[in-house]
């Protein structure tokens, strides 16, 4: 098929048509991205210090992302050049020169989305925070998935009407537990389940029974009514099972699977409930960052996470260096004339302090285990985050948080708070387009060589609009860099 | 076509403006990062961010301009250009009627207005 004006320009347009074709398709684009950037201003104007979830802003642990975010800006605007030095080959037809742009070109695409894949591994993996009852925040670490609840379960009880119960996934230990059926629908009471398949027969089997059972139900509740029977039997089916445990089984929820717990039960989400005891719901947390915006001024010293610390040092810590950035503003203001604005008195600036519970008692003690600690605290150094000379430090305490006392925790993913939403969101699919752009010009790069012999003026157009859609992305990074990192 | 003159002019400047770039971008994490640039009262707030959007748009407006070839370009890009600005900013401009909430200004009304009950007929 040969389509028209691929060199020559149209005389109507004075372009030849894939150029106009990429630039409608970039004004979609912009307005894309438009919206989402709109959506940020949104969200960041409607952020109250003080009142909101906060803007990460000051967190030391996100002002080390700075630097991975300036190294991908350089790697994007070195592609960018390469794009156009590989579009100025072309047309001085020099092939070779050509191909080592491109394959730099899409080589700038690989190590940008590798640094991006370091950021989001260490935003979803590494980087946590807990929401006190009091709204104090801690930032840090929590330590070997301690977030989930460990228990021991004797009984489960779950709805025969719907998907499989998600506790079997939480399910700990080589053997299925030996479950016997104590409760149910009648005729599956007694049976024995001895392993995850069995199970799942047992169960859609089961599942089958009572939706028959209950279509037949209705079916007599129905015919009865229109028999004219004055009070017809009510429609019951038994449609939840209990299975009791030959012996307590072990059982290691996910927090954000489960509803509520007790120290004899469990509720997950999805209504299975499972009797037993509870053997430990503490979370264990290498503590980074204290975070008080949320908590009144009045109320920061006696604040439920000096509690939780439980370390004079750290306490004295936050509040002298809050105090040092106080004097700062208050020298600001005189100077300049006006008291400090209540926004200011309870913005990040003033309460958000880095602090260093350092581990108590001897080297040993930390020997072992201690290893992710180092790495932890030496990736927090807040010497990058402009904190100074709070940088010295050793390997942290892991604190013990009691379940009673968080009212919130996660990891730094979207649901974190609207900075990550947002975040997660624009740098998702900002890297989606680097994925795509790079596919297109590796095409064009190792499948270009026939067409270059046949028409090179065809390939170089070809290179300009898939280099058109290209500095877009950078250009979206070039806004995206400082308000995501910097601003 | 552009003749060999013509190219190694255009080279020279794809070459300026990569540079132009890459030391932009070490002045927009100066300003980030470096207190002298802290303009306003101590912390981040709106004098730092306008600075930075300035910044940045600067350097955007250096590869549209250039790398983009928007300084000569044929005038349908431009009208297609014209529409897409429009509704973005109307897009941006959208967001500013959330400062104007009808709904929350009565509620507000409503809070330091005690005794407008009896008021009201």
């Amino acid at each position: 098929m040969e389509i028209p004006y691929e060199v020559t320009p149209r005389r109507d347009t004075g372009l030849y048509n894939a150029k106009l074709g990429v630039w409608l398709f970039l004004a979609s684009e912009v307005m894309l991205f438009g919206g989402l950037f709109s959506a940020y201003v949104f969200l960041r104007l409607g952020i109250q210090d003080g009142v909101d979830n906060p803007w990460p802003w000051g967190v030391s642990v996100h002002k080390n992302f700075v630097w991975l975010g300036a190294i991908n800006t350089i790697v994007l605007i070195a592609s960018s050049v390469g794009v156009v030095f590989a579009w100025v080959a072309l047309k001085e037809r020099n092939w070779r020169r050509y191909q080592i742009y491109m394959y730099s070109v899409v080589g700038c695409a690989v190590i940008f989305m590798c640094i991006k894949m370091v950021e989001y591994n260490s935003k979803l993996n590494h980087h946590h925070g807990i929401k006190l009852v009091d709204n104090s925040v801690m930032e840090g670490t929590i330590l070997n998935k301690t977030d989930r609840i460990t228990f021991k379960g004797e009984k489960l009880t779950f709805s025969l009407q719907g998907a499989l119960p998600a506790v079997l996934k939480d399910l700990q230990g080589e053997a299925f537990p030996k479950f016997k059926v104590t409760e149910g629908p009648e005729g599956s009471v007694g049976t024995e389940i001895q392993s995850l398949s069995q199970f799942k027969g047992w169960f859609a089997d089961s599942r089958r029974a009572v939706s028959v059972k209950l279509t037949e139900e209705r079916r007599r509740y129905r015919g009865e009514i229109a028999e004219g029977v004055a009070n017809p039997k009510p429609v019951s089916v038994v449609s939840s099972a209990t299975l009791t445990a030959a012996e307590p089984f072990d059982l290691t929820g996910s927090p954000r699977k489960i509803v509520a717990h007790s120290d004899t039960a469990v509720n997950y989400k999805d209504g299975v409930k499972v009797d037993g005891k509870l053997v430990n719901d503490d979370v264990t947390f290498e503590v980074h960052e204290v975070d008080l915006q949320l908590v009144l001024p009045t109320k920061q010293r006696d604040s439920v996470v000096w509690s939780v610390i439980n370390d004079e040092h750290a306490k004295k810590q936050f509040f002298d260096s809050q105090h040092k950035k106080y004097e700062e503003l208050l020298g600001y203001y005189k100077e300049h004339g006006g008291v400090i604005p209540e926004d200011q008195l309870r913005g990040r600036y003033l309460n958000v302090q880095y602090v260093h519970v350092a581990a108590e008692g001897h080297e040993g003690e930390h020997g072992t285990e201690d290893k992710h600690a180092d790495v932890h605290t030496s990736e927090s150094n807040p010497t990058a985050g402009g904190g100074e000379g709070e940088g010295k430090h050793g390997p942290s305490k892991h604190i013990t948080v009691a379940r009673e006392k968080i009212k919130f925790m996660g990891n730094h993913g979207p649901r974190y708070g609207t900075y990550y939403a947002i975040y997660f969101t624009m740098t998702a699919l900002h890297g989606l387009h680097v994925v795509g752009g790079a596919l297109v010009l590796l095409f064009f790069a190792v499948f270009g060589k026939k067409l270059y012999l046949k028409n090179p003026e065809h390939l170089a157009n070809r290179v300009e609009v898939g280099g058109l859609f290209w500095h877009f992305v950078d250009l979206v990074w070039i806004f995206l860099f400082p308000i995501m990192y910097l601003l | 076509m552009a003749d060999a003159h013509d190219l190694t002019k255009t080279k020279k400047s794809f070459a300026a403006v990569g540079i132009a770039l890459l030391v932009f971008t070490v002045v927009t994490v100066t300003i980030g990062l470096a207190p002298i640039f802290d303009f306003g009262p101590p912390g981040p707030d709106g004098m730092d961010f306008v600075l930075g959007l300035a910044v940045a748009t600067f350097k955007a407006s250096l590869v549209a301009l250039i790398f983009m070839h928007l300084n000569h370009e044929k005038g349908l890009i431009y009208k297609i250009l014209l529409f897409t600005v429009l509704f973005a900013l109307g897009l941006m401009i959208l967001t500013l009627f959330a400062d104007i909430d009808p709904i929350r200004e009565q509620f507000d009304t409503l809070q330091t207005t005690r005794g407008w009950l009896t008021e009201k007929p």
